[in-house]
């Protein structure tokens, strides 16, 4: 007997504002990093939003708040996916704080960078270029091809979307394979958030409601990339992925 | 001669012969300047003679000259006179016997054995061996891979020898008459040369043919008229093949005189039919080359059998049956992990699998569950079917482990699948539960066979997870168990453990079986001990269960990166899958075949559950061969858990040595080899015997146990060989040098009285 996934959708609404059943040390936290200078906390709700997007659309288990961490924290290598988001210059990181990043995605972890500002060339852009230099001097950040994981790993995506549509496209740094590190500079986070209450925190810029659901779906395929990495490109699943590839046209 | 003998002092009957000899040291310089200085000295000698006008006188003394120059001349030649006694020698004749065995092949219709042709005529020509004996040296060899002589008696010339090889035989025989008279050759011989192509003659032959310089007359031993025959001619097939991959044979089918008719290929493994071919045999037609293919299940050395059917009327029926031996080993472990939900856990865990070169990974995650709205279409969704009839049902067996981690089978996997999971560790296969909230009685597997594979059993309880930071304990009983190496030094691998990061929670509700391995386990302020990493053994397979979803943590570490991560989960793996190194009772033979009468090694290790040598254990050895058992005996093991049995095979073929000690069972195969070559290609080669004796003036018969031979007729020259020699020296006697002084004396004294100077 063939069981089929698709066959039955619950109504997901229903698993909002349920506190979680299991809060094991594998769930997912979403830690956002705290740094000098700038704003680190331009979007408050944004990864909350992220997390109940994740924890209703998906089965990954979710801690449903976010946490803030500096670099230098002890705690930094409990938690293999950080978030660094902003709209204003920051300062420059020491270099034990460089250090820490550099051996934090080699060991395994992987950081996510939003340019809050929704603005090309902008403060936040130069400050993460300079800061992402010194990170990994050797190895500039490169376009994130289409045929990435991330594009993948749980929706079908072929566009980088986001509050604002800066780039059409995502820069990342990839080591032995794996992405470490990917950066937007759409705002991701302006799309995702959104109140208590269900209010949108931000309007889209240009676009409407499918570029918010392109972003909020490029969210959830981030996450799901640092949780299975190029799972989607074993030989099982290319043919079927292929195919919906060739006859998906976004809409 | 008598006057010599008489002159020389000694029995004129004691020689026959006489002979001069010249000794001279350095010839050429001598006489070159000899050649020059005599003829000087004579052509000064005569001038110097000008004032004597008697020309009798001038020439006498002149004369004189010459023959004391002459006599200085035969001194500086070391004339030695020999007297030798000599007799005649005879030439040889070299008959050659074929005792390969294909001259035990029958021909038809005459029913007459190959060697019966040979032997039926030497007896018909007795008399002319005898009579050629007469003349000649008549030596007699059995020849095959080589020649050794024989007295020509039919006791030792039998069908024994595995191969011809006439390259070889001729080289042998040119070495044995390098320095004697080989007038002619006798070959008997089918013809059934291995090592030449059909329709050929190599150089390896035409060579020592020329050297050999006498004529060869061939004889060939039976014929290929009405020769029937079904023979597995020859089989290709590599001497190592890999678990579920496919093993590839060519096999060449010889078949004469046998009409047309159907008949069936077969290969087994053991009495299990892998595959079959029918072969539609044609009149006409006398080679088939039939591909054949199978996939191997089973590690180790495995031997299979080919087989064609046997007909009563066949020349030879050893041929219709090969017998071969295969090492199956692992290429590639194919691992199939399920994953209820992605998480760190399970992404750290992929991460081990996928970048090992080893492994085959193939890997799903449940990415959303009943429960989860993902506002999308499924044309914009990259998730696929679950397709698991495909992996529980059709290809189960061809994974070596399969993994579950934090995995609900509902709804995914139909309940009766998990017998089949329990059916496949049962028969051999490997099975991992990794810990979290859908796995064990979260994942509702109370009562159900995935229970009865893992080494724990289930508990309700109203907790199923303790949520907080633990140290794992290591169960010292072992700590030299192969899944807890993570350094070779004990002390080392402890320090390394201890090091280890706690980890964050544990399922609750779970109890060791009896038999289980209990490698690790949280031991609670209480005292009570709850079981974390669980190893055990379920009929021929093995199962694990590691009762946390938080061993990530041992990768994603501040300090020292993923490195004992990746060797705890390897080592599960390489224990899972029964790596030999992780194996507690090892059996092995010191080679894979042997020749015939070749003494076989058998050792035995024996290591206890914690894997400590388990001394002085008694167990049961058994050797068999496909017909009977050879051998039972009892062995106890040594300080080392160890035990050596040595034995020697009494026939060829394959022999497999069981072992059961310990509650263990091992099984080792191995061959003892018996050359059956010139059975696959069994028939007669005329051409080679035509071409040799073509090539050599000899002449080509075909055998019928009457021919004549006695028109065959070989030069006979005479051979003089020295016995026994004196020699007499010439020039260095007091004579010698006594008649020049005087000659030179006489000489001067004479041109004095002449008034000469």
């Amino acid at each position: 007997m063939r069981k089929n996934l698709f066959i039955v959708l619950l109504v997901g609404t229903l698993l909002i504002g349920l506190s979680p059943a299991w809060a094991g040390y594998s769930d997912l936290t979403l830690p956002r990093i705290i740094y000098k200078g700038g704003n680190d906390n331009a979007r408050p709700e944004g990864l909350r939003s992220l997390l109940s997007q994740i924890a209703r659309r998906t089965s990954v288990e979710v801690n449903r708040e976010p946490i803030a961490l500096k670099l230098g924290d002890p705690s930094l290598f409990n938690y293999p996916f950080i978030y660094l988001g902003g709209d204003k210059a920051f300062d420059p990181f020491p270099e034990k704080d460089l250090k820490t990043l550099r051996k934090y995605l080699s060991y395994g972890g992987f950081l996510f960078i939003d340019d809050n500002s929704a603005e090309s060339d902008s403060e936040f852009d130069r400050s993460v270029r300079r800061m992402v230099k010194k990170l990994y001097p050797q190895t500039p950040m490169r376009k994130i091809p289409r045929d990435h994981s991330v594009f993948r790993s749980f929706y079908l995506l072929n566009t980088v979307s986001g509050r604002a549509i800066v780039k059409s496209y995502m820069e990342g740094i990839s080591i032995k394979g794996r992405t470490v590190l990917m950066y937007s500079t759409n705002d991701q986070a302006g799309a995702w958030s959104r109140n208590k209450l269900g209010d949108w925190n931000y309007d889209i810029l240009v676009g409407g409601y499918r570029q918010r659901q392109l972003s909020i779906r490029l969210g959830i395929n981030i996450i799901l990339y640092a949780l299975t990495l190029d799972y989607k490109k074993d030989m099982v699943h290319l043919p079927i992925i292929l195919e919906r590839l060739r006859r998906y046209q976004p809409k | 001669m008598n006057l010599l003998a008489k002159l020389f002092g000694f029995d004129s009957s004691d020689y026959d012969q006489w002979q001069l000899n010249w000794n001279l040291e350095d010839p050429w310089l001598i006489l070159v300047s000899l050649g020059l200085m005599i003829p000087l000295a004579l052509w000064f000698s005569w001038t110097s003679l000008r004032r004597i006008g008697s020309a009798p006188k001038k020439v006498f003394l002149f004369s004189l000259r010459a023959l004391a120059l002459t006599l200085l001349f035969f001194i500086l030649l070391r004339p030695e006179l020999e007297f030798k006694k000599s007799h005649s020698l005879k030439n040889h004749i070299a008959v050659l016997l074929d005792n390969s065995k294909s001259l035990s092949i029958k021909t038809f219709p005459e029913d007459v054995s190959r060697i019966d042709f040979v032997k039926r005529t030497l007896e018909f020509n007795e008399k002319y061996f005898e009579k050629l004996k007469k003349e000649f040296h008549v030596d007699t060899y059995l020849v095959s891979d080589g020649i050794s002589k024989t007295d020509g008696g039919s006791e030792s010339f039998q069908p024994v020898r595995p191969y011809t090889d006439f390259s070889r035989v001729l080289d042998e025989l040119n070495k044995e008459y390098e320095k004697k008279s080989l007038q002619g050759v006798f070959l008997f011989s089918d013809g059934a040369d291995l090592t030449e192509e059909p329709g050929e003659v190599s150089q390896g032959i035409l060579k020592p043919l020329a050297k050999l310089n006498a004529p060869i007359h061939t004889f060939q031993a039976g014929n290929n008229d009405q020769f029937k025959d079904l023979a597995l001619e020859s089989v290709s097939v590599p001497d190592f093949g890999f678990i579920q991959q496919p093993v590839r044979l060519s096999v060449t089918v010889f078949a004469s005189a046998l009409g047309s008719r159907n008949v069936p290929l077969v290969l087994k493994d053991g009495d299990h039919i892998l595959v079959s071919k029918v072969i539609e045999i044609r009149e006409n037609k006398k080679y088939y080359k039939i591909d054949l293919q199978f996939t191997p299940r089973k590690t180790g050395k495995r031997i299979y059998t080919l087989n064609l059917p046997r007909f009563a009327e066949e020349s030879i029926l050893t041929n219709n049956q090969r017998e071969f031996e295969i090492d199956v080993a692992r290429d590639r472990i194919r691992i199939l992990h399920l994953n209820g939900r992605p998480s760190w856990d399970s992404r750290y865990l992929r991460e081990v699998l996928a970048n090992n070169p080893r492994v085959d990974l193939l890997s799903f995650f449940i990415l959303r569950s009943l429960g989860d709205d993902v506002a999308a279409p499924t044309s914009e969704l990259s998730l696929i079917p679950f397709p698991s009839n495909l992996l529980f049902d059709d290809y189960l067996s061809s994974f070596d482990l399969i993994i579950f981690q934090n995995f609900k089978y509902e709804p995914f996997i139909d309940k009766k699948y998990l017998a089949n999971i329990r059916s496949y560790v049962e028969k051999g296969g490997a099975f991992l539960m990794v810990g979290g909230e859908l796995s064990f009685q979260g994942g509702s597997y109370s009562r159900t066979p995935i229970e009865d594979i893992l080494p724990v059993n289930f508990i309700e309880t109203d907790n199923r997870y303790m949520d907080r930071e633990f140290h794992p304990k290591i169960n010292e009983d072992f700590s030299n168990h192969p899944i807890l190496h993570l350094e070779k030094d004990i002390q080392t691998n402890q320090e390394v453990w201890d090091a280890l990061p706690p980890l964050g929670g544990v399922n609750l509700g779970l109890t060791a079986n009896k038999d289980a391995y209990v490698l690790a386990e949280f031991v609670k302020t209480t005292g009570s001990k709850v079981p974390v990493l669980v190893a055990g053994e379920f009929g021929e397979g093995r199962t694990a269960l590691i009762a946390t979803d938080s061993a990530w943590k041992w990768s994603f570490r501040k300090e020292s990166g993923s490195r004992y991560y990746h060797r705890f989960w390897n080592n599960i793996i390489d224990w899972l899958i029964a790596e030999p190194q992780t194996r507690r009772l090892q059996l092995e033979s010191d080679k894979d075949r042997y020749q015939e009468e070749q003494q076989v090694f058998i050792k035995l290790k024996l290591l206890e559950k914690n894997y400590q040598p388990a001394s002085n254990i008694t167990g049961k050895l058994t050797i068999s061969s496909r017909k009977e058992e050879v051998i039972a005996k009892d062995l106890v093991t040594d300080k080392q858990g160890e035990q050596v049995y040595t034995f020697l095979p009494k026939h060829a073929g394959f022999y497999k040595a069981n072992i059961e000690i310990g509650g263990l069972k091992e099984e080792i195969m191995f061959s003892v080899l018996k050359d059956n070559a010139e059975f696959e290609k069994p028939l007669v080669n005329d051409f080679i015997l035509k071409k040799i004796s073509e090539v050599s003036g000899g002449k080509y018969f075909a055998l019928n146990g009457s021919n004549d031979l006695s028109g065959l007729q070989f030069e006979n020259p005479e051979i003089k060989v020295k016995s026994h020699s004196r020699s007499f020296s010439l020039w260095n006697n007091w004579w010698a040098y006594g008649f020049v002084v005087g000659f030179l004396f006489l000489d001067w004294w004479l041109r004095r009285k002449a008034g000469l100077s």
